[in-house]
Formats: structure tokens, C-alpha cells, sequence
């Protein structure tokens, strides 16, 4: 059940010219359409330059644009944000880097004390417009430190957005939205499948909305609510059990869509959360509590939260046990679809 | 050999007025006005900052720090600014706040504990010379900023300077090194002011570092640094003028430590009895008091007599007790105000917890929603 298999992508409807690209290209794609557009966005960060960052996502950029728009920095996550938090507030798009989210912590004093406090602490009178991109997530066999998903860390922080992508297409929309958004954004890359798949995305520039979550799938037993990485999970899951699973694509974890939460899980009474952060506390402990205040009578089962365990991410050899997959979405949706009161 | 100035006032750094209030050094080229000005700026502050220590023994102010013993350092170095450049300022910088003419109002009303948003819509958006970013309570967390704000001016071709101030516990922070390191790497228009007061809180100098002076630091990365007397209002800005000069002809930032002291608690809630002596305080820094120095320089170079002197205190106490008046006629803030200012926009969360809010504030329940559609009365 380990097999990755695409996702569909309703929303993906193309007219007009098309190009077949996984989702770290149409990451790298984004940035060059966005300083294109746009001289005031810059990218910081280290290992950004000639080599195109560690995965590629800033290749070209150096050569198109030159270091004073692509600029390569010491080694020094606090550094970097810290620099674009002051480069945003000279009235530049910045787009800083960290190279994994494990990378983040420390700069988690600048996302904390100037990144998401500044709008407010100022009355709403210094913007902030930086999209803060990294790359997250497990299922790759890396070292430590760069395959874990903390995403909640930064989605428990008021004053910035958390934006995850599950296929190119949605790479593309949501990350031009977010360079383009006036608040700060923490736009998280799930690693494992930036080069999982392809699929056909527009050629023309596009964006799509912040804030809503992404039907995947329509359905009327149980609803899946997942991002990033694991969507793909829970569309094979669905195929494999015997019910009619809607799947529900977080897409933005910061702020939640809470409306197409709570339709969706009333109309299905059931509710699946997948993700592959450690549980508690988690987003899936949000979602669950979101479910059971303001839906409780339409639930004909508890919600059940399939994640990853409350760990260090584990070492090579048992990573696979420890990250949810679709069987472990298939046993989640399985027991809440046999549950009876 | 190092010497921890925190017990002992140092010798041989750069000073243009002597400890006496005699000059040192090139006599300065400020015209009568500008010298008053500056004197003006001490004065005020001790002013306002006694005014404001009162508010705070009274109950209507929640902390207050101040800047006593150590003005001519904010002052000296922001003055060397022009309009359109950028201070990065902590909560010891009322001179360089002052000097620029930030409303006194604004400054009383923020210590009374309003949100920002109140405060601007009762006195008006700030208006002051420079840009001040606002004040940051975090240590080290500034300096990085103002690194960023003064590489995109570089990129983008202009001569906008900023500067940050820090404390000399500050250095300890792991952003002080990277604004540090970026700053010697890409060569931005800033400079960094580490205000040396001995103290943070309760920790002397000699517990942030083993480096034998603060400006050192500087070398290790390839930052052009000075050490100044800090309660020499001349040579303090002399050293900042070089710097800001050296920052807007694009030759990069500069470290400057200057070499002050920290004459009263680090805020109203600290007590420096318990970690120092006061009385040696006052026997080894009180002489090398800033404006009795430039006072009796002043009145040397007779630019101010008693006359004048007592007519800026007049004006003083008159504009602070309307700036307390103006601060005080600011409402309490309205409870959902906590709300404004998060992100542009308003998710579901955001509105329907500000909904709860005001159903608590009129005495209904707020958890009656069970369907996330709305609330039963």
C-alpha cells in the first residue's frame, strides 16, 4: 500500500497553453513567473544561487536575476528571516527559503517576535508581504531534522497564513497567491512528492485562493480531512474500502476553512483526519474539536485521527512504520464506518 | 588585559568634552540653536521620564524605563540621522524619539498599556522626523531588521540609513551575530549602536562577554567599529556622523559601542540594590553625568545662563503635563480590538470567536453554538 499514487485535481480545468511538470517545478515555475511579474520580490536564503537550492526549487533564478534578487547568505536561519522580515518592512516581496523545516528553529525567534507580531504591534501600518517557503515532511530516508512536519508550530502562531500544496497545480496557484498576498505566509513544500508525479498545469500564470480548502473527492459516508503528502494516501484509501469517502484538501492550515469542514462532516457524519505530524496536539486535535463542538449530533462515530506517533521522527529502516499511509487510512475510515453508539 | 567597566568608569576611549565639561578635543560645529536643541532633548527627557515615573508610582502606568545617565547616547547617534532614515529603537532611546519630535502623547499613552490601534485613532498617526520602527521589547531582534531594511535600500539604490539600537547584553543574542554577520558580508547602509550601560538587568558586563570591549566584536566580522565615550554628547555624535556618512556614501555599516551607564533600575519593576552598590555607583559615574557635563560646557561657552535654562524647564513641564493630559484622554480600548490586525481578512475562527467575546462582555453565553451556524439566545 506504500505506492503513491496522483491525486485528481478537480479544480484543474485548463484552457490555453499546458505543460506536464512535477511539483517542484511548478514551484521553480512560480518563482520565475512571480520576479517576472514583480521587481520587489526577492529570494534569501543559503544554497539558493548556483545550484538552484537543494531541490532545485531556485534554479535559474541566480542567472535571470542576479544576487541582489537572489541572494545567498550565510548559513543562519534567524538571519535570513530576520533580514526579510526588515527587507518586507522597505516594502519588498521577499521570499525567504528555509531549506527543511527542521532547519526553522532557529529562526523561530524572528516568526515569532517580528514576522507574525509586526502588523499588529504597529497598528496595521508596516505590512509584511514575505512568503516564507520550506520544505517539509517525511518518506524521503533523510537524516534527521529533515523529515518531520511541524506545521502546527507555526499554524498555533495568529498573524500569518500556513499554506500546503498536494499536486503542481495547487503549487503553482497557491504559492503566486501567496508572494502576491499582503500578510506573511508560511508556505509549506511537501517534499516527498516534489518529484511524485506529474501533471498537466497552465503555462499562463494563475493563482488560487488562500483560506479555502480543496474538495478532492465527493462522498457521503465518511469525510478525510488531509494535506500535502498525504492527500494522495487518502485518495487510495478510498479506493480500497467499501464506502463512499469524501476527501477534503486542507490546502490552507492557517487559517482553517472551517465552513467546509463542518459541511462536509455534517453531511457524511463521519470524519477521518489524516496527517503525518505527531498526533497530539496536532492539526487533526484541532479539526477533531472543531467536529465534535459544532457537529456532535450529526456524528454517527468519533472522529479518528490517522498520524504519525508522538516521536522523533524514527530512522531509515522504520520511517515507512511510522508515516501514515493509506493502509493506515483505510483502517481509520474502516473503523469509523463500523463504529456504532 | 580586560577591565570590566561596569564597577570602574574606562579611560582612553574617544571623548571631545572631558568629564568636567571642558573640551577634549576639536571644539564642535553646531550652530547655537542645534547645541541648545540637544540640551533641550536631555532636559525633556528627564522631564517626561520623571513624569512618567510618577504615573507608574501611582498605578497609571504599568513599567517604566529610563534613559538617566545615558542620553547623549540615543541623542548623539540618532541626531546624526535625516529625515527618511530608520531607527531600530528598544525602550531606552526616549532621547532619540524626542529629538525627532515623536509625539510625547504617543509615547505617554503606549506606557498606560492602550492598543496601538486606540492610541492612533484618539492622537493621530505618528508623525516624527525620522522613521522609528516600533519599539521592540525582545532583545537582538532589531538589529536583524534593520540589517534588512538597509540591504533592500542598497539594493534598490538608495541613501536611506538605519540604525539599531541594542544594549550590551543584547550582544549575548544569537541575532545580534547574524545581524553582524550579514551586515559584514553585504555591506548594507546600517549601523548598529550597542548602548553600554554595564547592566542588563542584573547581569554586569562582565557576564555577556570575555572580549575586552564590546566594539571588538565588530573585527570578527569585518565590521568597521569605534568605541566612544557615551556620555559625550560630541564625541558620540561626531563617531555616529562618521558612521551614518560612511553608511550613505555606500561604504557599508558600522559597530559602534558606546561606553555609558545605566544611573537607575533597568524598569520600574527591578530593584539595583540587591545586585549593586548604589553608593559606588554614584562616587564613580555621577561626575561623568552627561548633561551636567554639556550644561556646564554650555554654560562655558556661555550659550545657556540661568535664564534660559529656566525657561526650556518651564516649557517642559508645560508640554509634558498636556502631552499626560492628551495621553490620559485616550479611552480603554475596546475588547475585540484584540482582534484587529492579525491577517487582513477574517476567517471563520477570527469572527466567530470575536462574536464570543462580545456575548461574554454582555453578560450571555458564549458556547452555544453547536452547529457552527450561529448562537441560541
Amino acid at each position: 500500500m506504500s505506492e503513491i499514487y496522483p491525486a485528481p485535481d478537480p479544480d484543474n480545468e485548463i484552457e490555453g497553453e499546458s505543460e506536464e511538470i512535477d511539483l517542484v517545478t511548478a514551484v521553480n515555475r512560480t518563482l520565475h513567473q512571480e520576479m517576472e511579474r514583480e521587481a520587489s520580490v526577492r529570494m534569501i536564503g543559503y544554497d539558493i544561487g548556483p545550484i538552484g537550492g537543494v531541490f532545485r526549487a531556485t534554479q535559474g533564478l541566480l542567472e535571470e536575476y542576479g544576487e541582489e534578487r537572489v541572494i545567498d547568505t550565510p548559513l543562519a536561519e534567524n538571519g535570513i528571516l530576520g533580514t526579510a522580515v526588515g527587507m518586507a518592512m522597505a516594502g519588498e516581496r521577499v521570499v525567504p527559503e528555509i531549506q527543511f523545516m527542521g532547519f526553522s528553529y532557529p529562526a523561530f525567534g524572528q516568526f515569532m517576535y517580528a514576522m507574525a507580531k509586526m502588523y499588529d504591534r504597529t497598528a496595521g501600518s508596516i505590512e509584511l508581504p514575505m512568503t516564507l517557503r520550506m520544505a517539509y515532511g517525511g518518506g524521503v530516508k533523510a537524516l534527521e531534522y529533515h523529515q518531520e512536519s511541524t506545521e502546527t508550530y507555526y499554524a498555533h502562531t495568529p498573524g500569518v497564513r500556513v499554506v500546503c500544496p498536494s499536486t503542481p497545480y495547487q503549487a503553482k496557484g497557491l504559492l503566486a497567491a501567496s508572494i502576491r498576498d499582503d500578510d506573511p505566509v508560511v508556505f509549506l513544500e511537501p517534499k516527498r512528492i516534489y518529484r511524485g508525479g506529474s501533471q498537466e498545469v497552465p503555462t499562463e500564470e494563475y493563482t488560487l485562493p488562500l483560506d479555502e480548502a480543496r474538495l478532492v473527492r465527493e462522498g457521503e459516508d465518511v469525510t478525510v480531512l488531509t494535506w500535502g503528502a498525504m492527500v494522495r494516501h487518502a485518495v487510495a484509501a478510498s479506493d480500497a474500502v467499501d464506502a463512499d469517502v469524501e476527501i477534503v484538501d486542507m490546502r490552507s492550515l492557517a487559517p482553517l476553512d472551517v465552513e467546509t469542514v463542518l459541511e462536509s462532516v455534517k453531511k457524511t457524519g463521519r470524519c477521518v483526519v489524516l496527517h503525518e505530524a505527531r498526533r497530539s496536539l496536532g492539526l487533526g486535535a484541532e479539526l477533531s474539536a472543531l467536529v465534535n463542538e459544532y457537529a456532535l449530533d450529526r456524528l454517527k462515530a468519533p472522529v479518528k485521527r490517522a498520524t504519525g506517533y508522538d516521536v522523533h521522527f524514527p530512522g531509515h529502516d522504520i520511517e515507512d512504520d511510522y508515516l501514515p499511509d493509506a493502509e493506515r487510512a483505510q483502517y481509520a475510515i474502516e473503523a469509523v464506518m463500523n463504529y456504532e453508539f | 588585559m580586560v577591565e570590566w567597566t561596569e564597577h570602574e568608569p574606562p579611560e582612553g576611549q574617544y571623548q571631545v568634552l572631558d568629564a568636567e565639561g571642558a573640551l577634549d578635543g576639536d571644539p564642535p560645529a553646531f550652530e547655537e540653536d542645534e547645541l541648545v536643541g540637544m540640551y533641550r532633548t536631555m532636559v525633556a527627557t528627564r522631564t517626561l521620564e520623571e513624569k512618567m515615573l510618577k504615573m507608574q508610582q501611582s498605578g497609571e502606568a504599568s513599567l517604566v524605563a529610563r534613559s538617566r545617565g545615558e542620553e547623549a547616547t540615543p541623542l548623539g547617534c540618532a541626531a546624526a540621522l535625516a529625515p527618511d532614515d530608520w531607527v531600530f529603537y528598544t525602550y531606552r532611546q526616549n532621547p532619540a524619539l524626542l529629538y525627532w519630535d515623536y509625539p510625547m502623547d504617543n509615547l505617554i499613552a503606549g506606557s498606560i498599556g492602550a492598543e496601538p490601534e486606540t492610541i492612533e485613532e484618539e492622537l493621530g498617526p505618528v508623525e516624527a522626523g525620522v522613521n522609528f520602527s516600533p519599539d521592540y521589547t525582545p532583545v537582538g531582534v532589531n538589529t536583524t531588521n534593520a540589517v534588512g531594511m538597509a540591504m533592500a535600500d542598497k539594493f534598490n539604490d538608495r541613501d536611506t540609513v538605519s540604525m539599531a539600537f541594542i544594549g550590551d547584553g543584547s550582544t549575548s543574542e544569537g541575532a545580534f551575530h547574524d545581524a553582524m554577520n550579514f551586515a559584514g558580508v553585504f555591506e548594507p547602509p546600517v549601523v548598529i549602536v550597542c548602548q553600554n550601560n554595564q547592566w542588563a538587568i542584573s547581569e554586569p558586563s562582565h557576564r555577556q562577554t570575555g572580549s575586552e570591549t564590546f566594539a571588538q566584536k565588530g573585527e570578527a566580522y569585518g565590521v568597521p567599529h569605534e568605541r566612544v565615550d557615551g556620555n559625550d554628547i560630541f564625541a558620540v555624535r561626531e563617531k555616529a556622523e562618521e558612521a551614518v556618512e560612511r553608511a550613505r556614501n555606500g561604504d557599508g555599516p558600522t559597530f559602534i559601542e558606546c561606553v555609558t551607564y545605566r544611573m537607575e533600575e533597568h524598569n520600574t519593576s527591578d530593584n539595583p540594590d540587591v545586585y549593586r552598590d548604589p553608593e559606588e555607583q554614584r562616587e564613580k559615574w555621577e561626575d561623568r553625568d552627561p548633561l551636567d557635563r554639556y550644561e556646564t560646557y554650555l554654560r562655558e561657552e556661555e550659550i545657556l545662563d540661568d535664564d534660559l535654562a529656566e525657561e526650556i524647564a518651564a516649557e517642559l513641564d508645560e508640554e509634558v503635563s498636556e502631552a499626560v493630559e492628551a495621553a490620559r484622554g485616550v479611552p480603554d480600548s475596546e475588547p475585540e480590538r484584540m482582534f484587529d490586525h492579525h491577517l487582513h481578512g477574517d476567517s471563520w475562527a477570527q469572527a466567530h470567536q470575536r462574536t464570543e467575546l462580545e456575548r461574554e462582555q454582555s453578560g450571555k453565553n458564549p458556547f452555544t453554538d453547536f452547529t457552527g451556524e450561529g448562537f441560541d439566545e
